[in-house]
């Protein structure tokens, strides 16, 4: 796995079939790299913590977080700057991550995703043996 | 979206849909979002910096109240200044860098952080004295009683 910056990948998955009803939206996301795991931090705003699903299922890692609606309809709308809706968004994981070991905490709207590499890739420091 | 990159593995999977085809067209798909979701976040207007934070918020009123809410996921509610002068209410606050507080690497990042300022004119009538501000799951809401007008009284006119 590259450290480098340039390591951000556009391709996304293929969409997933959207059977839901209702607006679903794709959280904006930051991952970030530390030495023994990657960082995957969800905007999810208007979730609350026991309506998270995190899934993973056959390489794919998938977050889905139920918004219950709070705008109301008997209300006349002055601004209206964003709509309220299911966040969704799925992520392919490679074998670089250890799949058994992904981990999830929630505050204040942010999901924030622990993802331990696998071994193999753990940053190593290796000993050098003098003869 | 992937996590790791590889591309030779991406471009089988995906029915061998060429790579930069694909990323157009989940760019496109995002933007779409993006303009959904936030359509006023998109404007880039050139007094508003690149990248700035403008959180999103909606304004509503019904016959007893006027509700504000902002979405500021990961905020600390201690770096939020809301104020309210008269039916000028004033949403201010800081949400801080998160990779600052552990030196991680970057690797991808889609939101944005720093200082907002955002003001609104509300409906006229507010009682200031009723003012309920919280800060739920990221969610800023803020519910202003207003002030229940004087009933009406019909003046009989004599006639002399």
């Amino acid at each position: 796995m590259s450290t480098e910056n340039t390591t951000k990948n556009p391709t996304e998955t293929p969409a997933i079939e959207h059977t839901r009803n209702g607006l679903c939206f794709r959280p904006n996301v930051d991952i970030r790299e530390r030495d023994e795991e990657l960082l995957v931090l969800a905007d999810v705003p208007g979730a609350a913590s026991d309506s998270i699903d995190v899934n993973f299922e056959d390489g794919m890692l998938t977050i889905h977080a139920k918004v219950a609606p709070r705008q109301e309809h008997d209300h006349r709308y002055l601004v209206r700057e964003y709509g309220v809706g299911d966040f969704y968004r799925t992520f392919r994981v490679s074998e670089a991550v250890d799949a058994g070991k992904i981990s999830a905490e929630y505050a204040d709207g942010v999901l924030m995703l622990h993802l331990p590499k696998a071994e193999a890739v753990k940053p190593r420091k290796i000993e050098v043996s003098a003869k | 979206m992937n996590l790791i990159p590889w591309k030779s593995k991406q471009r089988s999977e995906n029915g061998g849909e060429p790579g930069s085809l694909l990323a157009l067209r989940h760019e496109m798909d995002r933007l779409f979002d993006a303009f959904v979701r936030e359509p006023f976040g998109m404007l880039d207007v050139p007094w508003w910096p690149q990248g700035k934070w403008m959180p999103a918020v909606d304004v509503a009123e019904s016959e007893n109240e006027v509700t504000v809410r902002a979405e500021l996921p990961g905020m600390d509610p201690k770096d939020l200044d809301v104020q309210l002068v008269g039916n000028q209410l004033v949403l201010a606050g800081e949400k801080k860098d998160r990779s600052e507080q552990h030196g991680e690497n970057f690797f991808h990042s889609e939101t944005r952080f720093g200082c907002f300022r955002r003001s609104f004119t509300l409906p006229e009538g507010i009682d200031s004295e009723q003012v309920q501000a919280d800060y739920a799951n990221g969610v800023l809401t803020l519910r202003m009683k207003k002030i229940k007008p004087t009933p009406t009284k019909k003046i009989e006119v004599q006639v002399k």
